[in-house]
Formats: C-alpha cells, sequence, structure tokens
C-alpha cells in the first residue's frame, strides 16, 4: 500500500493512480480484526458458527448474539464492526419481507444476496458515505436447498460450500476444504464448526471467547434457529478433546 | 491540525480499518461524570454523579424514565441523550399502543444503536457524544444494558460509564459474582461503594450530588412504590439513607479494590462541562 | 442528486425513516405517488363472504369453529375455504365477512410473525397483543373510510390465561367467554351462552366439541349463506391445533311436509 497518505486514500469515491479504492481496502481491515466467523453448507442444511470474543467478564454470557435471523429460514453471521453488521442485518430482513411481499412466498437467498449486494456496493461509490465494515456469511436452505453466500465490503457476492471471514478466515478455510461438506449432515457439521473455532481460536488465546451457533436443518424444522444446548455442550467438549489430543 | 490524515470525519476509515471520529465520540463519554449500573435476581438500579457548574447552579440531571419498566442514566452530551431518551419514550408508548405491551428492552436498546450507526457512516453528521446505562424488567426479569455512540449495545451484569468509570468497573468486577442474590439495600450499598471509586480525591458522594434510579419492589423504608416496583429516580433526601448505609472507605471490607483499581490517568480531569 | 444511500430504492412497506437521524433531516418520501389515487373507490360492500364464527373457553383453554364457505352474493361459490388461521403458537384468528380482506390480514400478520421470529429474543406475541394490533389495523383502516371488512375473533392460550375476544370493521371490540359473529350472533350465541357461562374452568375439550357442533348444526339449518363442512381449532397449553374439515350429521327428513320443499305434487 505504497499510496497511503498520498490523499488517495480518503474517499470512496476516489481512485489511486494504479486503480485501486483504498477506502474499500480499510474496509476489509476492520473485518481482519474481529473474531472469526465459519458458515457451512451441508447435504441437509447450514451451519453458522462464531468466534465471540468476549471484552469484559462483567458480559451476560449468551446474551450478546452476533448470529441474526434474516428471515424463518436465512440466517446471517457479521464479522467486522457489529454496528454495521446490524445495520447491514436490518437491511436484509426489510429486503427479505419485500421479497415475500411481492412473490407472497419464502424468499430464495439468492435474491436476498443479489439486492444485499448492490446495497453494501452503493456504499462503495460517494465520499458522502463510508463503506460497510463488515464481512456477512448468509445461510438458507429455501426451495432451491441449502445455501451459503459471503458479501463483502466491495458488496461483491459469491456462494460457497465452506465460508470463513475475520481474523482466522485462512486456518478456517483450510480446514473446512478437508471436509467432505456435501456428505455431512448438520448435526456433524456442527461438531465440526466448533471444532474449527476452537482451532482458529488458539492463535488469539489471550482473549477469553464464547462460541456462537446457529443452525438450519430437518431437526428445526427448516427454520433458523440457535443450535440445541445439549449439542453445543456436545460439540465443545469433542472441539476441547481434539485440541488437548493434537497439541500433545 | 489534526491529529492525524484519518480523523477529520466519519466517512474515512484509516488504513487499519479504525474509525477516529467514532473513536473520540467515546472520549465525548468520558468527559461526563460516572454512572454506575447493576443487578441482582429481583432488581436493575442505576447510580450517577451528578455536577453543577457552581454555588448557584442546580445540579444536573444524569437520569430519565422512559416507562414504567425502562430507565437511562447517561454519561455525555445531555443535548444528544435527550433526543435519543426522547425517541426511546416513543418507541415505548408505540408498543403500548400497538401491542398493548411494554416494549422489549433489548429492542429498545437495540433501536438506538442503530440509529447511532446512521451517525458514523454518513458524511455531515457526528456520532452521538453519549453514552446510556439501560435498566429494564421483562418477563425474564431485571437487565442492564450499555448503549455506545459506535452503535453497539451489550447486556452486562454490571457496568459504569463516564469519568473515571475504570476504577468502577474494577470494583464492579471484583463483587459482581456476588450482586444476583442481594437485597435492594445491599446492591445499593455495592453501587454506592462503585460509585464513590470515581470521585476525585477530596469529593464525597453527598444528598445533592448522587441520583440513584431503581426498577423492581420497594426497598424496606421506601414509602408509594407500586407493586410491581415501576422505575424511580431517587434525589435528594431520598438518597440519604443509602448513603448513610455506606461503609466508609478506610473500613469497607474493600479496601483492596480500591488500591487496585487503576489510578485514574492525569489526562481525565474533572472537567467541568454538559454532561 | 440525493447523496444518502439509505434514501433509494427503499422496500415500499417501510415504516418512515427507520434508519436515519430524526429530526436533523427531513428525508424525502420516495414512495411512488398513484396517480390514479383521486379517483379510487374504496370498498362498499363486501364480495365474496365468510359467515359466521363461534368460540368458547373452556377448562383448557379456547375452542373455535367456522364453517368452509365462502360465497359469492347467494352463490355458495368455494366449499373448502379455511377461515380459521393460527398465528403464532398461542393464538387463532377465525373471521367473517370479506375473504380477500382476511387473506390480507393473515398477509400483514404473517409478516408481523416473521419480524417477531427474526428479533429470536423470546418475546413472543400473544393472542392479546394479537388482538390490540389487529383492533388499531382495523381502527386506522375505518378512519380512512376504507374499512377491512370483517368481524373477526381472536382466541388463544398463553402463560396459562386464556383469551378470547371480538373486533370487526369498525374497530369495535369486546370480550365474553362465548363470541359469535355474523348470523351466529343472533342464533348461536344464546346457545353457547346458556352452554358455557358459569361453566368455563368445567368444561372438557369434549363437552365443547359437542356445544360447538350442536350450535354449527342449528346455524347449517337456519344460515342460508352456511355450510355442513367445517373446521375447529383448539387452543391450549399445548398450543394450536386445527382439525381437518367435518361435515355435520343433519337430517331433512321433516321438511318432506314442506311446501317449496322439493318435488311439489302440487
Amino acid at each position: 500500500m505504497t499510496s497511503i497518505g498520498t490523499g488517495y486514500d480518503l474517499s470512496a469515491s476516489t481512485y489511486s493512480p494504479d486503480g485501486r479504492i483504498f477506502q474499500v481496502e480499510y474496509a476489509g481491515k476492520a473485518v481482519e480484526n474481529s473474531g472469526t466467523a465459519i458458515g457451512l453448507k451441508v447435504k441437509d442444511g447450514i451451519v453458522l458458527a462464531v468466534e465471540k470474543l468476549v471484552h469484559s467478564k462483567l458480559l451476560v454470557p449468551g446474551a450478546n448474539r452476533r448470529i441474526q435471523t434474516i428471515d424463518r429460514h436465512i440466517g446471517l453471521a457479521a464479522a467486522g464492526l457489529p454496528a454495521d453488521g446490524r445495520t447491514v442485518a436490518n437491511r436484509a430482513r426489510d429486503e427479505a419481507a419485500n421479497l415475500r411481499e411481492t412473490y407472497r412466498s419464502p424468499p430464495t437467498l439468492k435474491d436476498l444476496v443479489d439486492r444485499l449486494g448492490h446495497f453494501v456496493q452503493m456504499y462503495t461509490l460517494y465520499s458522502s458515505v463510508r463503506p460497510f465494515g463488515t464481512s456477512t456469511i448468509l445461510g438458507a436452505v429455501d426451495k432451491t436447498g441449502p445455501s451459503l453466500y459471503v458479501i463483502e465490503p466491495s458488496g461483491v457476492f459469491y456462494g460457497y460450500h465452506g465460508a470463513a471471514v475475520g481474523k482466522g478466515r485462512q486456518l478456517a478455510k483450510t480446514e473446512l476444504e478437508k471436509l467432505k461438506l456435501s456428505e455431512l449432515t448438520a448435526r456433524e457439521a456442527v461438531i465440526e464448526a466448533a471444532r474449527i473455532i476452537y482451532l482458529v481460536h488458539e492463535d488469539a488465546k489471550e482473549k477469553e471467547f464464547e462460541l456462537e451457533m446457529s443452525w438450519i436443518s430437518p431437526e428445526s424444522g427448516g427454520l433458523h434457529v440457535a443450535v440445541p444446548q445439549e449439542l453445543v455442550d456436545e460439540a465443545e467438549t469433542k472441539a476441547k478433546e481434539e485440541l488437548a489430543s493434537g497439541l500433545e | 491540525m489534526f491529529r492525524n490524515t484519518y480523523d477529520s470525519d466519519n466517512t474515512v476509515f484509516s488504513p487499519q480499518g479504525r474509525l477516529h471520529q467514532v473513536e473520540y465520540a467515546l472520549e465525548a463519554v468520558k468527559q461526563g461524570s460516572a454512572a454506575v449500573g447493576l443487578r441482582s435476581k429481583t432488581h436493575a438500579i442505576l447510580l450517577a454523579l451528578k455536577r453543577s457548574t457552581g454555588e448557584l447552579a442546580s445540579y444536573q440531571q444524569k437520569m430519565f424514565r422512559i416507562d414504567d419498566h425502562v430507565g437511562i442514566a447517561i454519561a455525555g452530551l445531555t443535548s444528544d441523550a435527550r433526543v435519543l431518551s426522547n425517541f426511546m419514550r416513543q418507541q415505548a408508548m408505540s408498543s403500548r399502543m400497538i401491542f398493548n405491551r411494554p416494549v422489549p428492552v433489548n429492542r429498545l436498546v437495540g433501536a438506538i444503536a442503530d440509529k447511532a450507526q446512521v451517525n458514523t457512516q454518513e458524511y455531515g453528521r457526528r456520532p452521538y457524544g453519549v453514552g446510556f446505562l439501560v435498566i429494564g424488567q421483562d418477563q425474564s426479569g431485571p437487565h442492564l444494558y450499555e448503549f455506545s455512540p459506535a452503535g453497539n449495545s451489550y447486556e452486562y451484569y454490571a457496568m459504569s460509564i463516564g469519568a473515571r468509570s475504570q476504577s468502577a468497573k474494577t470494583y464492579l468486577e471484583k463483587h459482581y459474582k456476588t450482586f444476583d442474590d442481594c437485597s435492594l439495600e445491599d446492591l445499593v450499598r455495592h453501587g454506592l461503594h462503585a460509585l464513590r471509586e470515581t470521585l476525585q480525591q477530596d469529593k464525597e458522594l453527598n444528598i445533592n450530588n448522587t441520583s440513584i434510579g431503581i426498577l423492581g419492589p420497594a426497598a424496606t423504608h421506601e414509602t408509594g412504590v407500586s407493586g410491581v416496583g415501576a422505575f424511580r429516580i431517587l434525589d435528594g433526601e431520598k438518597v440519604k439513607v443509602f448513603l448513610d448505609s455506606m461503609v466508609p472507605k478506610e473500613t469497607a471490607d474493600a479496601p483492596a479494590a480500591a488500591a487496585a483499581a487503576a489510578p485514574a490517568p492525569a489526562a481525565d480531569e474533572d472537567v467541568q462541562m454538559e454532561g | 442528486m440525493d447523496h444518502f444511500p439509505t434514501n433509494w430504492g427503499r422496500p415500499r412497506n417501510d415504516a418512515w425513516d427507520p434508519y436515519a437521524t430524526y429530526p436533523i433531516h427531513q428525508r424525502p418520501n420516495n414512495a411512488p405517488k398513484d396517480a390514479f389515487a383521486d379517483g379510487v373507490q374504496r370498498t362498499q360492500q363486501p364480495i365474496v363472504t365468510g359467515t359466521s364464527v363461534l368460540a368458547i373457553k373452556f377448562k383448557d383453554g379456547v375452542m373455535m369453529a367456522a364453517d368452509n364457505l365462502a360465497s359469492y352474493g347467494s352463490l355458495a361459490r368455494f366449499r373448502d375455504i379455511q377461515r380459521l388461521h393460527p398465528v403464532g403458537n398461542h393464538t387463532v384468528l377465525g373471521a367473517g365477512g370479506d375473504m380477500s380482506d382476511f387473506q390480507y390480514l393473515q398477509m400483514i400478520l404473517d409478516e408481523l410473525m416473521v419480524d417477531e421470529f427474526a428479533a429470536a429474543d423470546g418475546h413472543a406475541l400473544g393472542p392479546a397483543e394479537i388482538h390490540n394490533y389487529l383492533s388499531e389495523v382495523m381502527y386506522a383502516r375505518r378512519s380512512k373510510m376504507n374499512p377491512l371488512w370483517n368481524s373477526l375473533l381472536v382466541g388463544g392460550f398463553k402463560d396459562g390465561k386464556s383469551f378470547l375476544s371480538y373486533v370487526d370493521l369498525l374497530g369495535t371490540t369486546y370480550s365474553a367467554s362465548t363470541l359469535a359473529t355474523g348470523y351466529g350472533a343472533y342464533i348461536a350465541q344464546p346457545l353457547l351462552r346458556r352452554a358455557v357461562e358459569g361453566r368455563e374452568h368445567e368444561l372438557t375439550a369434549d363437552q365443547a366439541r359437542k356445544i360447538l357442533e350442536d350450535s354449527m348444526r342449528v346455524l347449517f339449518y337456519r344460515d342460508a349463506r352456511s355450510l355442513d363442512q367445517y373446521q375447529l381449532a383448539t387452543i391450549t397449553k399445548d398450543g394450536v391445533e386445527i382439525t381437518e374439515s367435518r361435515k355435520l350429521e343433519t337430517t331433512w327428513d321433516f321438511a318432506e311436509g314442506i311446501r317449496g320443499y322439493g318435488a311439489q305434487t302440487q
């Protein structure tokens, strides 16, 4: 980033001489600093998991959720500035409701991220706004089956089998690539997701964290809800065991 | 003129992905006098230190009632707080009007957080310069939230904001595990002890500079409180009983806590300003 | 050029200004203006209609009944229409009156329940809240001289309490342990009162079912806009259960002797 400080990086409406938009890249930095979030698209559902860094022991455990529900069958996990994540999620709810009203059926995730990508992209065009400092993973089970997308601060979005954003994304992606995602059940994917989050947290061990997971599966009746506590407990126990044996 | 290239307005990310204007707004919260909030199984309470601009002036208002089941304490710019608390009252009334139900507290705090986020993203605005502690009660019991100008809101067992709030936080972190089973009287005493940590050397809490906000059933000496214990703000003579219950700092069982409290940074002077 | 992206391409049903900061900027309202707004005629009468809805309290909750007919004037036009609609896990809405208005209400309630589900914070809307919401909607529409042409019963069970209330196209509301809309308000309500009042905490589900079935039968005999196929909704602590369509047992032997019925000899 040789152009830092040359004045070409102060506005989303300015290109640098070599054709980059630095403000969008800086927004990406806000995402890189935050706790890892991952999404898994498997045979019969979707699993979302986040590494929620706990900045104070006075926080009420489990109360401050980072995974949000957009529609009955759509979930969203955001990494980056939490407030920006909420704004994107609110917009996603509005768009989902609008699609529902227009077509009188549950929206497909593809239609939703198409609109949401446009919304995020608009914030990369003008000096009067800044881009969103958040990457969002969206997962759904709709009439086309399970689907998973990531929207970047630039507004670009891609579909994934397994997705990871935030600080530990590189390691998480490597781990996701080892899995046969299309053969896993959602229940199995919960165990894997917990393991990956515990694994990537190893690099930031000095900070406390809380594992937060949601899913859309046959067991949840196609609804996006928090993973049942007993399954989370089971997954966490296994993740810790695996970690301990791996470290020996 | 500016401290760096990236802090002149709120639509600019620094190369590290930080928003300096938002961070400066968080500093504005620290300019205000401290507020403390904590909760037990049955009660949620707020305590705040009020400032006065001089002998001839009254003390500032640090607490606002939003609805029977919600109250806030503020630190920072009072005028911003009035705008936001007005909005919260409208939300609370609208919930009662449309659904005949008290507005869920988490949604109320979320709503002002979402409002605050907009002010961190659009040119020509500034982030709000005020932080809130919000206490509220619903079917799952009493709650305490912190709202900050960054557009974040978090639920806590206990929290403090404002000038030298770190010292109060240190006290709260030491004791918060016992709060759950506290009586209202004990809870208020803990709150006052925490608030005392934020005082300057020669100052102490008195009936003029202390406000207490309570949500939950009445204390043993309290009168005129509705059955479930709607939010009320105690000022003046009404806080005397609670102040008298405080254990002097030297003999308190928590002198260690006081000593362990991070010494207030020198820059953190008791600036006389609105809020 | 409007530089504030929150103003662009807003979904049409947005409440005004949810993201921005009141009152600093007055934001333009982007909703398209209907060029024909002045020429629109509002509902003067219902078109496709449902008849009575009956509901009673019993010891475990609330039971509601409505037949499956949607009439077009005096024509029995649709005979497989469900007029009992579950709203969440604690509430059933029963509707008489205009069926397209009822379908609209189902849609806005569904949107509302999606919003509540998305909040995912454990605060569920119960029957009392839904009834209050509907009364606001109905009263607001009548105040615009554009009513939703329905009479509605809201029944439910939540937090150990039964709930049963009425609201209609004028926004009028009332509650009782037995309620009936439409023709049923004249024919069935006295029967329901005699059978239920004072016994709300004793009646079993079987007894309640029998009371409603008998009343539905009387209505089928006397209400020319009714049908002998109907559904029952039961709302208890276990949630909402709506039966498949069932048929009333009726006899018409007595009618043989009535002039105007069947083949006339003279």
